[in-house]
């Protein structure tokens, strides 16, 4: 395969995850085409429940193998499919060269353990190195991480910091051993307000420093606008608009990602209204036959309910719709 | 530190308590104890002298502190029925017990942990079900009852092992297994729903994303997390098989401290019954001490008050 | 976290569509209708599928009793206990007290007696169904007792706090870990044989037992909003306790109860064993095991059938009380779930 300098990291090809409830399958992820690549970051975006965090689950081979199954798809990288690794060749993959860091660090860290071991731990299954060498490691890592005091909080467990610092530990032991994709998701959700900011900085410094291709999960537009080069907007388990991110929120194309922007309170405006998406995600069990945002959308027509509208390039990225409005603020 | 101290200071009054209650409890439980040591023809002046030079007829306060004053030099007294050396009769009877009580203790994790990390990690199948039944059954069977069949069944019937007596490894296994039985029962339940909870946490999540072997994951960090409920409640398991080991060391004929406290509430034997409860009582409280600063140590977040 | 993300993915299917309303599709935001028929069998889908959710609530429960295997054997254990312990002695016409020494020892199923005699030629039947009496009631007696104490001194410490908190709180410790039978014995020795000091060693351990519970539920209750809502309307604090806090205890201590009903027999059983609580000719099921002690060359059954009868009694409370709690738990889980969405 001939590679390109700014090459795909990871490809994601026509992805379908299916969830088990109550005896019967549904899915959930519908055909998810995405691509990662070098030194940028991607946002995804997307309501509670759409499918994102399931998706970048896959991306690790973390889904809860007696819930949920890959049904369909392909999910590339560096050229390989990850979904026909072995979990031996799955595993040498996590950490060392695709990495993931998760919501919630107060319940993510194991609290009977120091942050020092569990760091050196991860390293050294990776890596034939000393235990003196995994311990300069460490703490190399937090201190890339940004983390204060780095050499003494080794010995720290996990409740003796607070929720940003957990988060940075979990920032360096997702890329102590420099990987080249990061999956965060919704890394700062569960943090206050004003650490949120830090840790974004952190993040992002973090993926300059080392190039990597990072895929940022979130529900928060501001966060999109704070760190994303390009943006994929999900909704009921498929990607409906993919821009890069001045264009979607300059000129946002689907009905969606418009009611998104439109949702967020303007604190310049004169009174207006709060303008929320009328309705709710539909069930998986029951999908609309055609496309999933069509009882919600405010200028469909009836070819929208007929058939499932694809995923087609525009001129800035991709949209998944046959009748898109300008965006009229 | 400061904990530690305080856990202490805890410790002793409860020491103090306990002895009180104990003390007066085998005053108030009545009967003479002139009946045990005189021969039923004594005369009434002659009891009354008897007790007073026991100190049986002073206030029962003060007798309390005469009593501690006198134990804590290291002389509880001798025995009324056989003028036996207190201390001697505790080193021998504690000895056996400490015996049997390790060997019951030591059983009921040995072999609880394992059984119960097996039916976590192999949930619904037929180990699993199996292991769990057993353990329900387990829980219900009343171990007195357990005792006498398993002496009838493995020392009369099959004439497997013997069915009383000390102390010899053979003669330890029946009481042993019997004295153990619901601690273990109890182990396996705690420790495979402890793993199966531990299981679903978030950190096991971090923990694979690290690229750790799922053997990793799971006996090492899932098991040490689920330990921490175990042995907090050890050392209740301490004080159960210190409770159940009265019944257990009369039907085996084991002579521990147990037995003997038992055969001297029969007779009478005031001193007897008295010092034995009191080591009992002492030795349920340590234990009871030893557990929660284990549990202290096992888990790292009450460890430092930060 | 992903479970949580798959339920609400799952739950959030509640658009406010009521029942029997007619479609009514419109887009939204103007008043066309939508003349699509993919449209409008979809909505009818919708309708059928929500529809299906909010089936009979009492189907859906005794859907899943039925299901939780547990639940339903101890429940019939249980059953057959208790039509033996209430209606045995009704049907069976026996005198537990009457001996008969020409017939002593002797097998079930011999001549009139059904499960045999004792050493004495007591009929064992008669005395089983008596001796399950015996065990329910100490039980019951225990379990009542020690949920009345425990919960109200639970509320106090765990609401009250400080110095009271603490005595609470060193009591029930300290109860907790002493060996019951050394509690007994002592009992015993100050009041005498029988089964009131019986009920009251165990009942004073279960008490411990309960007031742990509740009074730790307390402390996490107090924190929460309904109560600081009602302390700084003036409510006093007797009120809240009572209509505030009592509501929300009741089912960790009953789950509590459950399990304390078994220790309770058991122990009751252990006690009678040697010889404390029931006395002769009131028979117990300890008891008779102790009785067919020396015996058991001679007649197992006298020793095996109330040890069996034991064994019975506790596997249906324990099964009852765990599949309550696996019935009740994850319920409450999934109802914590729907009401967010709600």
């Amino acid at each position: 395969m001939n590679q390109t300098v700014h090459d795909e990291l990871i490809t994601i090809r026509d992805l379908q995850i299916s969830i088990q409830s109550e005896g019967s399958f549904f899915e959930v992820v519908k055909g998810v085409s995405l691509s990662i690549q070098t030194n940028e970051i991607v946002c995804l975006v997307g309501e509670s429940g759409c499918g994102k965090s399931i998706t970048a689950l896959s991306i690790m081979g973390l889904l809860p193998a007696d819930v949920a199954r890959v049904t369909g798809g392909e999910i590339l990288y560096r050229g390989q499919n990850l979904l026909e690794l072995n979990s031996r060749d799955m595993r040498r993959l996590r950490s060392d060269e695709i990495s993931m860091i998760f919501q919630d660090p107060i319940t993510s860290l194991d609290p009977v353990f120091t942050i020092g071991s569990l760091l050196k731990e991860v390293i050294r299954s990776h890596r034939k190195v000393s235990r003196s060498e995994a311990k300069k490691l460490a703490v190399r890592a937090l201190e890339e991480a940004q983390l204060p005091d780095a050499s003494n909080r080794l010995k720290s467990y996990p409740h003796e910091l607070s929720g940003g610092m957990r988060q940075r530990v979990m920032i360096a032991l997702a890329t102590a051993l420099n990987p080249s994709v990061l999956i965060a998701d919704e890394p700062t959700t569960a943090l206050d307000v004003t650490v949120q900011a830090q840790i974004l900085e952190s993040l992002r410094m973090r993926q300059r420093e080392l190039k990597m291709g990072m895929l940022l999960i979130t529900h928060d537009l501001a966060v999109v606008a704070a760190v994303a080069d390009r943006v994929a907007v999900m909704y009921s388990g498929e990607i409906v608009e993919e821009a890069p991110v001045n264009d979607l929120f300059d000129n946002p194309k689907h009905p969606y990602t418009q009611g998104l922007l439109g949702a967020i309170p303007d604190i310049t405006a004169r009174r207006g209204f709060l303008h929320a998406i009328p309705g709710r995600v539909p069930p998986p069990q029951v999908s609309p036959p055609g496309c999933e945002f069509a009882p919600r959308c405010g200028h469909s027509i009836d070819p929208c309910w007929e058939q499932r509208p694809a995923l087609l390039p525009t001129s800035v990225g991709k949209l998944r719709c046959i009748n898109p409005q300008p965006f009229l603020t | 530190m400061k904990h530690v101290i305080g856990r202490l200071g805890y410790m002793l009054i409860v020491l103090i308590v306990s002895s009180i209650a104990v003390f007066y409890a085998i005053r108030l439980s009545g009967g003479d104890a002139t009946a045990a040591a005189l021969p039923g023809s004594a005369t009434e002046e002659f009891r009354q002298e008897f007790r007073a030079s026991i100190g049986l007829d002073r206030p029962i306060y003060l007798q309390y502190f005469a009593y501690i004053s006198k134990v804590l030099r290291g002389d509880p007294g001798r025995s009324i029925t056989n003028n036996a050396s207190l201390i001697e009769m505790l080193k021998h009877h504690g000895k056996n017990s400490l015996i049997l009580g390790g060997a019951a203790f030591a059983l009921v994790f040995v072999i609880g942990i394992p059984l119960g990390v097996l039916a976590s990690l192999r949930r619904n199948s037929w180990a699993d079900h199996g292991i769990m039944s057993f353990s329900i059954v387990g829980m219900a069977i009343p171990n007195f009852w357990l005792a006498l069949l398993a002496v009838w069944l493995f020392a009369s019937t099959f004439r497997l092992l013997p069915a009383a007596g000390c102390c010899s490894p053979k003669q330890l296994i029946l009481p042993a297994i019997v004295l153990a039985f619901e601690g273990i029962a109890l182990t396996v339940r705690m420790t495979r729903s402890a793993m199966i909870e531990n299981q679903n946490n978030d950190f096991v999540r971090t923990l694979r994303a690290g690229g750790l072997s799922e053997w990793r994951v799971i006996g090492k960090h899932v098991l040490r997390n689920a330990l921490i409920p175990i042995i907090s409640l050890a050392g209740l398991r301490i004080g159960q098989i210190v409770g159940y080991a009265l019944i257990v060391e009369q039907i085996f004929s084991w002579p521990g401290i147990g037995q003997a406290l038992v055969t001297a509430v029969l007779r009478r034997d005031y001193p007897v019954a008295q010092f034995f409860s009191l080591i009992l009582v002492v030795l349920v409280v340590l234990g009871n001490w030893l557990a929660d600063t284990g549990y202290t140590l096992a888990n790292p977040r009450l460890r430092r008050s930060k | 976290m992903i479970f949580s993300t798959v339920c609400n993915l799952l739950l959030a299917h509640n658009l406010d569509v009521t029942q029997g309303q007619e479609l009514n599709l419109k887009k939204l935001n103007t008043s066309e209708k939508i003349t699509s028929t993919h449209a409008v069998a979809w909505e009818k889908q919708l309708i059928a599928y929500e529809e299906s959710l909010r089936a009979n609530p009492w189907q859906k429960q005794l859907q899943s009793i039925a299901h939780n295997k547990m639940l339903l054997t101890g429940v019939v254990l249980g059953l057959i206990v208790l039509g033996l312990a209430i209606l045995g002695p009704v049907f069976y016409d026996a005198d537990y007290a009457r001996q008969s020494l020409r017939n002593a020892h002797k097998p079930p199923f011999f001549e009139g007696y059904f499960l045999g005699t004792d050493s004495y030629g007591r009929d064992m039947a008669i005395r089983l169904f008596i001796g399950f009496r015996v065990s329910l009631l100490v039980a019951a007696a225990v379990t009542a007792l020690s949920l009345l104490v425990g919960v109200m001194l639970g509320m106090i410490g765990g609401y009250l706090g400080g110095s009271t908190d603490r005595v609470v709180r060193s009591s029930t410790d300290f109860i907790w870990g002493f060996p019951l039978i050394l509690v007994a014995v002592l009992l015993v020795g100050g009041l005498g044989e029988g089964l009131f000091p019986v009920i009251l060693a165990v009942g004073i351990v279960n008490v411990a037992a309960i007031t742990r519970v509740v009074r730790g539920e307390v402390v996490g209750l107090k924190e929460k909003e309904f109560v600081e809502a009602a302390r700084a309307a003036g409510v006093s604090s007797y009120r809240i306790m009572w209509r505030h806090l009592l509501p929300n205890v009741l089912a960790p201590a009953l789950i509590m109860a459950s399990y304390l009903i078994a220790v309770a027999v058991i122990a009751e059983a252990a006690l009678s064993f040697i010889g404390l609580g029931a006395q002769p000719p009131l028979p117990s099921l300890g008891k008779m095991i102790a009785d067919g002690r020396g015996f058991l060359r001679i007649n197992h059954w006298e020793a095996t059938i109330p040890g069996i009868g034991i064994v019975v009694l506790v596997l249906a409370v324990s099964m009852i009380g765990d599949g309550l709690r696996d019935h009740f738990d994850p319920r409450l889980r999934h109802e914590r779930g729907r009401k967010k969405n709600k």
